[in-house]
Parts: C-alpha cells; sequence; structure tokens
C-alpha cells in the first residue's frame, strides 16, 4: 500500500513557530515524522538542536509530550517511561528518543547500546546533520572524512562510523536510514517501527546549511544528491532481512562535495577515492 | 482504560506558534502562482508548517515562514516564486 501526501494527517504536532533556523532541516525531518508518530507520542530529547528549537520551559512548538533529558541519557530515560507505561497499562503510547549524531554516536552511546540490548519498546531516532551543530560545527563521530568543521580547519583525517551498521549487528528489531527529501519513504519507515514490538532505530539525514555551508533553499536538495549519489544509501534491516528502498542513479559524487562549503579543500584525488568507495560499497554481496 | 498524556506543565502545546521570532528574519517570501497542481510536496518540505492546504489549494501561513525559499527550490513546477520582503528605493515594507 503506497503512501500519499493527501492521506496524512493536516495538523502539525511539531514545527509552526520553532526556534530554528529559516531552512533546518531538523525542523523538516521532526515534521515528517510526527505525522507518521500521531500525537500519542512521548519524545525525549537530549541536548541538540532539536531541544533548543522545540521550545524553553515556558514555550514550546510540540503538541505532543517531550522531555529534554541530559545528554548521555535520552534511551535510558525512554526505557523508564515505557517501564512506567507499561506498569500502569497503557499501551497505545509511542515511545520515542530523537537525538542529534553526538547523542546518538558518540555521547549517547552507551544508553543507546543499553536499551537496543535490552530490546526496549521503542524508536530512538539519529538525525545527522554530520556535526556539533548546537555548539557551532564541532567535528563528530559522525562527520564526513575531508569535511571542515570549526576546530578542525584542514578537514577531518578519518572516516564517518557506521552508525546503522553498529545498531544492525545489536540484532534490534528494526533498523532504517532515512533521508528528509524522500518524506513518503521516511514516514513509511515510522509508521513500520511503530508497528515493532521491540527496539527500531531510524537514522535520518537532515542537512544543517550552516554547518555544510550550503545556501538555505538547498537543504533539502542536497539531502537528496546525498542519495542519488550513493554516499548515503537509504535501506531497512527487517528480521534480518536487508532491503535498499531506492535504487540510486549514481551521479558522480563531486556533484554532491564540491559545491558544500566545507568540502572546499578536496583534492581530486581524494573525490576518486570517495568514488571508488561508493562504487565498492555497492558492489557488496552482489 | 488509557489515561490521557500530560501536557508539558509549563508550557502550553504550541505556544511558540503564537509569537514566532524567526518571522522577524525574513528577506523574502513565496508567492503561489496559478501553476500550482497540488502535488503537496511543499507541504512536507517546509521545515516551518507555513504552507498547507485548504479547501484545494496551497495557502501561505506568513507568520510562520521565515523565508528560507526550500518551497520555490523543490517545486517541480515552478509554481511558487520567492519576492524580496522590502522593495523600492526606500525598502518600503509590502
Amino acid at each position: 500500500m503506497a503512501l500519499s501526501i493527501a492521506d496524512l494527517p493536516k495538523e502539525d504536532l511539531f514545527g509552526p513557530g520553532h526556534a530554528g533556523c529559516g531552512g533546518c532541516g531538523a525542523a523538516v525531518a521532526g515534521r515528517q515524522a510526527m505525522k507518521a508518530l500521531g500525537s500519542r507520542t512521548i519524545v525525549t530529547i537530549p541536548a541538540s538542536c532539536m531541544a533548543t528549537l522545540g521550545g524553553s520551559n515556558l514555550k514550546t512548538t510540540w503538541q505532543s509530550p517531550f522531555y529534554h533529558t541530559l545528554f548521555e541519557m535520552a534511551p535510558a530515560v525512554s526505557s523508564g517511561i515505557r517501564a512506567a507505561l507499561e506498569a500502569q497499562g497503557i499501551e497505545d503510547v509511542n515511545v520515542v528518543s530523537w537525538a542529534g549524531d553526538a547523542g546518538t554516536a558518540d555521547i549517547g552511546f552507551q544508553s543507546l547500546t543499553g536499551a537496543a540490548e535490552r530490546n526496549e519498546h521503542m524508536i530512538h531516532v539519529c538525525y545527522d546533520n554530520e556535526m556539533y551543530m548546537n555548539t557551532g560545527g564541532q567535528t563528530g563521530s559522525q562527520t564526513p572524512m575531508y569535511a571542515i568543521t570549526s576546530n578542525m580547519t584542514k578537514g577531518k583525517t578519518i572516516k564517518k562510523k557506521n552508525m546503522l551498521a553498529i545498531m544492525e549487528a545489536h540484532g534490534i528489531d528494526y533498523v532504517a536510514s532515512a533521508s528528509i527529501a524522500y518524506p513518503l519513504d521516511l514516514i513509511a519507515k515510522f509508521k513500520k517501527a511503530i508497528e515493532k514490538p521491540g527496539f527500531s532505530y531510524i537514522h535520518i539525514l537532515a542537512p544543517c546549511h550552516r554547518g555544510w555551508q550550503i545556501p538555505p533553499e538547498k537543504t533539502i536538495e542536497f539531502a537528496r544528491l546525498a542519495v542519488e549519489s550513493g554516499l548515503f544509501e537509504l535501506y531497512e534491516v527487517e528480521d534480518g532481512n536487508r532491503t535498499r528502498n531506492y535504487e540510486p542513479p549514481f551521479i558522480p559524487v563531486e556533484n554532491y562535495l564540491l559545491p558544500q562549503g566545507r568540502f572546499k579543500n578536496l583534492t581530486q584525488e581524494a573525490i576518486q577515492g570517495i568514488q571508488t568507495s561508493v562504487n565498492k560499497h555497492y558492489g557488496r554481496g552482489e | 482504560m488509557a489515561k490521557n498524556l500530560p501536557v508539558v506543565p509549563t508550557a502550553k502545546a504550541g505556544s511558540l506558534a503564537e509569537v514566532p521570532a524567526g518571522i522577524t528574519w525574513r528577506i523574502q517570501q513565496p508567492v503561489i502562482l496559478e501553476t500550482c497542481n497540488m502535488c503537496l510536496d511543499c507541504t512536507l518540505f517546509c521545515p516551518d508548517g507555513a504552507l498547507v492546504q485548504q479547501n484545494s489549494k496551497i495557502v501561505l501561513k506568513l507568520n510562520l515562514c521565515k523565508g528560507c525559499g526550500i518551497c520555490a527550490n523543490e517545486c517541480k513546477e515552478n509554481a511558487i516564486q520567492m519576492i524580496p520582503e522590502y522593495s523600492g528605493v526606500q525598502g518600503v515594507f509590502r
């Protein structure tokens, strides 16, 4: 059954009046995800842009309950909320921990891996803008190689950590990657994750135009180029079966990399290396 | 029987939308043209929820729009144009 935009709920549970920049990729991801999650959702958010653009304690843009946790413990708090809901016999509530790439892959990883090991009934979302944008754009483990950040002005020298493969190795119920440029695919994946009785992990590529040094109106365009060039693969792993949801047309990676200000120091050899690794990755096991 | 969920205790849900701060940053605003074919893509791509479907047409909520231009860039029919917020030599507010 294919989704269509006309069937989606009209009300916005997150988004209107949020305090983020114009053209914020994280806000797009939040809006699209809440269309699938619905109003009976409890969201926990560690320190990230998503926490600040959701509002302070006096004003909020969320129409559903959200809880601002400390940095390293959003999945742990979500586990606790699920345990409390189970104790009260409430079953129709989705528990979501929504973290950035730092709250997922670096600082928040110990609580994430713990919750995944216990296979808690919850969804963890990583909105990945590939930098620590809330604190000014520092390098993190999700920053791709060669990208310029505020504390590595000549570009990162090590590769991006493959968070999806790490979560897949936990043997959890559902692992998926999504992109804000493919909203129906993203919403369908959230709807699938809701149905799962255990832990689901969804990794969303949500560009940050400030950190990537692109014009704000191109936020969605670069999320799409990342998928089309093959650098960000859209796939899901369900009960151990890996399905690719979108066959990319494989545009040259330089069309995606070179317009971004953070890759302005890229050499031709580096581009060749990235292109070779993309080709090698998609040839894997076929 | 499921209980009702608690709302954020100190803040009324959605209260940021009443006095949005971000719209003061706007330097351009979208105009929806006649050629719109109601694909509704822009309603999902807008970060602020400023474009909504109302009675078979797309309506812009100007009090939410930050003027980022994603809608104009993503529209396949080129049915959304960005126009400057200020015009004229003295910068007259439109």
